[in-house]
């Protein structure tokens, strides 16, 4: 129990994998099923879920180190890399996040897989190790290491148990983020060789990097080319229009667990690499490009919802809800104060509950029909009640309703972006009601009217399975949209000093003055409604 | 009487510390005749002991080479040869290259009706012109041992007489082979006329007393000897012979010549690359101009090596391709070697790392080629992770190394290869690299796509079954690749130790 108090975080990271190497010693097809290894999976992802809830345990809000449950160790001293791994409040609720959805997308995937199960429960465990992994990694060839070996599971997530266009998706993903990612690679060639420029020694540990005074401020300084290559990795994963394409083909093909965790974790990936790594490395960079980018972000929302609108296919529409949901993001992070960046993260963690939701509800309807076009679908909620009522809980979560978690985020970034450019805010407050416009109206073709088609007649409802699945999402929607406070204050600090960082202006305020943070309190912004 | 007519008693005796040196070369040579010894007998069935005998003599060498890796440096034979860390160190990496190929070889041989003891004495024989390449100080040495070397491997390649591939192969390598080394002997020959020692070293003290350059005669010396170490790298545009090598040789051999010969030309060519116009204190102007053209160099053997590879659908040749495109990454770490802190180290990291992943993968292409070498074909390996899952997975690890994704060695190795580069300043030639690793992403993970991802072909010929030896060669592969992958400071410290002693 010792080792474990003090390597609580490594615990967490790599519990997952080695569940899933000993996982390998359970007979795959034992007489009646294969029982066994889902039980076995789902027993180690929640003996995970419980790890992670002694991590946030632990977690003090007003802790004074940077990163708390910090566990360092030599690796290759040589570079001064070494195993180096914390947490903030960011990425506290991340790794929540993650562990939350792990266990649900395993229950959510015990009759949609039905071959080589032994494989499919091993790659999701070992995809979880690599997600917690990149979420506590401080040291930046940790994160490198983390960021690329997750991409292996989910790229055979896809390829193998996909649908018809899967290995073209597969491939897809994989280069796009593999070309993004080797050029932040070079990037972080770049720092690491200006530490030991700058202070005499190698080092890739983050906080030392911090540290780094890196020119900046044109468009072809270094700090902005730096800026650009990490940026380009993590746009490509957030994704930002317009490197968004490897997105709804990757959603659409992947099996429904893939989609879930596709869109409610490694998402939050590019997001989260934004704010641990490039905001804070190169602030200049960001004070430069921020017009551009929160620009970007308002053509990807809006952009995103009319391409939704449009889409005959349910998965798909979901993705590109998610490219518009994701541009709020962005604008929240690049508004650069603490309403829009703690919007941002709140949205993070709502659009994994709530699209993590509804790709699990498409491929619940997907198992009983073996399609997802809206066309072959209409007067479901007769037939399929409580899934009808599930379905209308998340959609109205996705759609920012007050009362829901997506309102808070949302409410909280256009509130941000306002002082940081009131016309790019005006345009994003446009795609919140193409939100509705595309939601509502298709769960209206896919609920409402009379049954047009025969199959619809005899569909069955949810399983106990199947409530069990959707239920805690439930309960996160509300939680979330009631009492977002509790999950304000532990980050209220972080993002304080995400901020201090990353915004040249409060950074050069609290020189000045200490004691008033120029940045503006969090009350209740729930009470806002 | 002058110098060369008396006879130097020094020369002719060895002291304890360049016995001790040697014991390794002499080892194995003794191993390597009394191989050929009992493949003559009539005796015996020879089949098994000049197997064991032979994969006895290259492993008990590597452990003395091993053992040797510590000691001093040592001159030997008036300074044309020199016992150090560099040497033992590929030494070992020659000897294990071949004890595997001899390994992953035998039940390939039966399969092949191919089991003659001369297979396993040309091996040994390779390995002991490599060795000796990578030890040798003087140029005339250095042109023995590659002939040694190289000798054997033209056989070796075609030593699937029956088949035409190979003998077309063979024949190939050897008219080219032979002209690349005529083009190195007669740099080597103006290299005396213009420096009057055929000694690398001497070579490079020469080159740094040239305060006001160096003669036209010198650099068109110092060029030919590069260009016949090109074309034996296989770097673009001296290229052209490797596809059709790989593809026609046996694959247990063509996994020995990315391995080992490809180690030897490197580890040679990194001596005599610092002594010919690339080391410390030379004149800016020799440095610059010959880093400009080793740089169109690196990149077009990139770029071509990886865009020509996406189009392969036999996997030998796709590996041929392939190969060419890390010659290129291990041309930028050459050209960073001066200017940064690592030195040479990150190449020969390099070095071991890919001769680690190409023994394992080329080992499972031994086990996977059905009868004649075919089989080799992308859709040959479809759904073979439902077939042979084992093999399937191993192939993975290697083909993912290759490609650079963590936590493989080729990551590693990778990673320190290009961090050195971008520590020598050159920015811009990093990314051209990993740009194009990013292209090679697709043609490896192809490979993936097709055991992972599609069902096997209908009436596909049965495996082979896989021999122990083949699978423990295959196991131990993985085992490396992955532990250089996740802890590479033991490696990495070991390499840093080889060009220390340089």
């Amino acid at each position: 129990m010792a080792w474990l108090d003090s390597h609580l975080l490594t615990a967490t990271v790599f519990l997952p994998l080695a569940w899933a190497l000993a996982g390998l010693l359970v007979p795959a097809r034992a007489e009646g099923g294969s029982g066994a290894i889902k039980s076995w999976t789902l027993v180690g992802s929640l003996v995970t879920f419980a790890l992670s809830l002694l991590v946030y345990g632990r977690f003090e809000a007003t802790g004074a180190a940077e990163f708390q449950l910090q566990e360092v160790a030599e690796w290759i001293p040589n570079l001064g890399i070494s195993y180096n791994v914390g947490i903030d409040g960011i990425s506290l609720w991340l790794i929540l996040l993650t562990t939350f959805l792990t266990p649900i997308v395993i229950l959510s995937s015990y009759q949609a897989i039905d071959r080589r199960e032994k494989e499919y429960y091993a790659l999701l465990l070992a995809l979880e190790t690599g997600m917690l992994g990149a979420f506590v990694a401080i040291d930046i060839f940790l994160f490198y290491v983390f960021w690329e070996v997750m991409l292996l599971p989910m790229y055979l997530l896809i390829g193998i148990w996909g649908g018809r266009e899967r290995i073209y998706a597969a491939m897809k993903f994989f280069l796009y983020t593999v070309v993004g990612s080797l050029l932040m690679l070079v990037a972080i060639f770049y720092l690491a060789y200006q530490h030991k420029v700058q202070f005499g020694s190698y080092s890739t540990a983050l906080l030392d990097l911090y540290k780094l005074s890196i020119p900046g401020g044109e468009l072809l300084a270094p700090q902005s080319i730096l800026f650009l290559a990490f940026a380009l990795a993590f746009a490509i994963k957030v994704p930002l229009f317009p490197l968004h394409t490897w997105l709804p083909d990757a959603h659409v093909q992947a099996p429904t667990a893939g989609s879930v965790i596709l869109a409610s974790v490694l998402l939050k990936m590019g997001g989260y690499g934004f704010i641990r790594f490039a905001f804070p490395l190169f602030p200049q960079a960001v004070a430069l490009f921020q017009v551009a980018f929160m620009t970007i972000a308002a053509i990807a929302i809006v952009y995103g919802a009319w391409v939704a609108m449009v889409q005959p296919d349910i998965k798909k529409l979901v993705a590109y809800s998610s490219v518009s949901h994701m541009g709020f993001v962005i604008l929240g992070l690049f508004s650069l104060n603490a309403l829009g960046v703690t919007g941002s993260i709140y949205q993070m963690l709502n659009h994994g509950i709530s699209t993590g939701g509804l790709f699990l509800l498409v491929g619940m309807i997907y198992e009983r029909r073996h399609t997802r076009a809206i066309a072959d679908f209409g007067g479901i909620s007769r037939t399929m009640p409580l899934f009808a009522l599930a379905f209308m809980i998340i959609t109205l979560s996705s759609v920012a309703l007050p009362g829901t978690n997506g309102f808070v985020g949302e409410f909280l970034i256009l509130l941000g972006s306002w002082s940081a450019s009131p016309a790019l805010t005006a345009v994003s407050a446009l795609g919140v009601i193409f939100g509705a416009v595309y939601m509502l109206w298709m769960f209206q073709r896919v609920m409402f009217g009379p049954i047009k088609h025969k199959e619809n007649e005899n569909l069955v409802d949810l399983s106990f399975r199947e409530l069990a699945v959707l239920a805690p999402l439930v309960v996160a929607v509300f939680f979330m949209g009631i009492f977002p406070n509790f999950f304000f204050g532990e980050m209220e600090t972080s993002v304080q000093r995400f901020l201090s960082r990353s915004n040249l202006t409060v950074a050069q305020a609290a020189v000045v003055a200490p004691e008033a943070p120029a940045a503006i309190i969090l009350q209740d912004p729930g009470k806002g409604n | 009487m002058d110098a060369s007519t008396t006879i130097r008693a020094d020369l002719l005796t060895l002291t304890s510390e360049q016995a001790m040196m040697l014991s390794p070369y002499l080892w194995v040579f003794g191993g390597t005749v009394l191989a050929m010894i009992l493949s003559v007998t009539r005796a015996i069935q020879p089949r098994l002991p000049v197997f064991i005998v032979s994969v006895l003599t290259a492993l008990v060498g590597m452990v003395v080479s091993l053992g040797l890796f510590a000691a001093d440096r040592v001159m030997l034979f008036n300074n044309m040869m020199v016992g150090d860390s560099y040497a033992n160190f590929f030494n070992v990496v020659f000897l294990a290259s071949a004890a595997l190929t001899m390994l992953a070889s035998f039940e390939y041989l039966d399969q092949e009706r191919l089991q003659y003891g001369e297979y396993y004495l040309l091996v040994l024989f390779a390995a002991l012109g490599m060795m000796l390449m990578a030890s040798a100080l003087d140029l005339i040495v250095i042109f023995i041992a590659l002939e040694l070397m190289s000798l054997s491997v033209y056989v070796l390649v075609g030593f699937r007489r029956a088949d035409r591939r190979s003998n077309e192969a063979a024949m190939k390598y050897f008219i080219l082979g032979a002209a690349a080394s005529a083009i190195l002997l007669y740099g080597t020959a103006l290299l005396y006329g213009a420096t009057q020692s055929t000694n690398i070293r001497d070579i490079q003290a020469f080159v740094q007393s040239q305060s006001g350059g160096v003669s036209i005669m010198f650099t068109l010396g110092a060029w030919l000897v590069i260009v016949g170490f090109l074309f034996k790298i296989a770097s673009v545009p001296f290229h052209m012979w490797m596809p059709d090598v790989y593809e026609g040789a046996p694959t247990p051999i063509t996994g020995f010549m990315t391995t080992g010969l490809k180690a030897a030309a490197f580890a040679t060519f990194v001596r005599i690359f610092i002594s010919t116009g690339y080391g410390d204190g030379l004149p800016a102007a020799i440095q610059s101009h010959m880093h400009d053209i080793i740089v169109v160099c690196a990149v077009l053997t990139m770029v071509i090596g990886n865009a020509v590879a996406l189009t392969q659908t036999n996997l030998k040749r796709m590996l041929a391709y392939s190969s060419i495109a890390h010659t290129g990454y291990i041309l930028v770490g050459m050209i960073a070697g001066q200017g940064s802190e690592q030195g040479y180290a990150p190449v020969v990291l390099y070095l071991v790392a890919y001769a680690v992943m190409n023994m394992g993968a080329f080992a499972v292409l031994a086990i996977l080629a059905a009868r004649a070498d075919q089989g080799l074909n992308l859709r040959d390996f479809s759904g073979l992770s439902s077939r042979q899952p084992w093999l399937a997975f191993a192939m993975s690890v290697f083909l993912l190394s290759m490609a650079g994704i963590p936590p493989t060695a080729g990551f590693a190795a990778k990673y320190l290869l290009f961090y050195s580069a971008v520590q020598a300043h050159e920015i811009g030639l990093v990314v051209i690299s990993v740009l194009c690793s990013a292209i090679s992403v697709y043609y490896y993970l192809r490979v993936l796509v097709h055991m992972y991802m599609h069902e096997p072909e209908e009436g596909a010929a049965p495996l082979r079954p896989v021999s122990v030896w083949a699978a423990a060669v295959v196991a131990s592969m993985v085992v490396l690749t992955v532990q250089i992958g996740t802890l590479p400071a033991g490696m990495l410290a070991a390499a840093k130790r080889a060009v220390m002693s340089l």
